[in-house]
């Protein structure tokens, strides 16, 4: 039975270059939307610390946005 | 009602359907996997070469879907200038653009034992490859034209334009004589698949959805980011 889905009975090459590809698409674009979104994750986090405390402190009360942000940059990093 | 709809609760909402399609993925796409490569029994004709059909027939369903809603929405936006649905238009072209690549390769991967051939200029293979350009087209219209507004018009345009060949993609096999078989899932018609095989390429489709979920919830996420990141000294 492992011989015949190693094999595919003589289809192998078709069968699994097709999943092969699929899987190796669907993980290429996964990667690069993951890095992506932490890069700008990063972006916003440090856009924020450039700013003076007072500000920040107003801009983490006022956004749940930036506050979730933060948090997961936070986790990540 | 309309409270619900602000950025910061639709970015919570996001936030958690990640979480949740992470922690259900994998079993679903074993399960759906184990039926596509072992349970599912081969083609009288066609033999083990059918369990490409698994991820084939999904991919092309998916890159044929997304571009349909692109449309859509994109005509919305030229009408009502919706920024949201922008977002939304620019976040779902990668994935389309993704799998209608999977579907003509792994179309070209099964045309080779069954028909002899790895490509053929047929209606349905010909038209799937404008519907690939117009996704490259759409997409570069973000990258290469500077100003977001004239991005968003050259897209929706493009998307407009291009709703043109759904149908014939769609019918191609049926208007002209194609190498391509005509379609054996009907949503309104007859269904001519077996249960044995119907089974695997829900399950497969239902992997392939999960993931487009995920892809584009990242994305969307991104790009609210994006814009709160712009607008980082105005909150």
């Amino acid at each position: 039975m492992i011989t015949n889905i190693i094999t595919m009975n003589g289809y192998a090459f078709f069968v699994w270059a097709s999943f092969g590809f699929t899987v190796f698409a669907c993980s290429f674009l996964y990667y690069k939307t993951y890095k992506t979104l932490k890069k700008y994750e990063e972006d916003f986090a440090n856009e924020l610390k450039k700013l003076s405390v007072v500000k920040q402190e107003k801009v983490l009360k006022g956004s749940k946005i930036a506050n979730q942000v933060l948090a997961s940059y936070s986790k990540s990093v | 009602m309309f409270e619900f709809f602000s950025f910061s609760n639709i970015f919570s909402f996001v936030d958690k359907t990640i979480k949740f399609i992470n922690s259900i993925f994998f079993i679903i796409l074993i399960i759906g996997l184990s039926f596509a490569l072992i349970f599912s029994p081969p083609d009288y004709l066609q033999g083990d070469s059918v369990r490409i059909m698994y991820v084939h027939v999904p991919s092309a369903w998916i890159g044929l879907a997304s571009f349909t809603l692109i449309s859509i929405l994109s005509f919305l936006n030229f009408l009502f200038k919706i920024k949201n649905l922008n977002l939304i238009t620019k976040s779902l072209a990668p994935i389309g653009l993704m799998f209608t690549c999977i579907a003509i390769v792994t179309g070209s991967l099964w045309g080779q034992p069954t028909w002899g051939t790895w490509w053929a200029w047929d209606a349905r293979l010909t038209s799937m490859l404008v519907l690939m350009i117009f996704y490259i087209v759409f997409i570069l219209s973000f990258k290469l034209i500077k100003k977001e507004s004239n991005a968003v018009k050259f897209s929706s345009i493009v998307a407009i334009v291009g709703s043109i060949n759904i149908p014939i993609i769609k019918y191609s096999v049926d208007w002209w004589a194609t190498l391509h078989q005509p379609a054996s899932i009907n949503i309104i018609g007859k269904t001519t698949i077996h249960s044995s095989m119907l089974v695997p390429l829900s399950l497969m489709l239902l992997v392939l959805l999960l993931y487009c979920a995920l892809i584009f919830l990242m994305k969307y996420k991104t790009e609210i980011i994006r814009i709160k990141k712009k607008n980082i000294k105005r909150l």
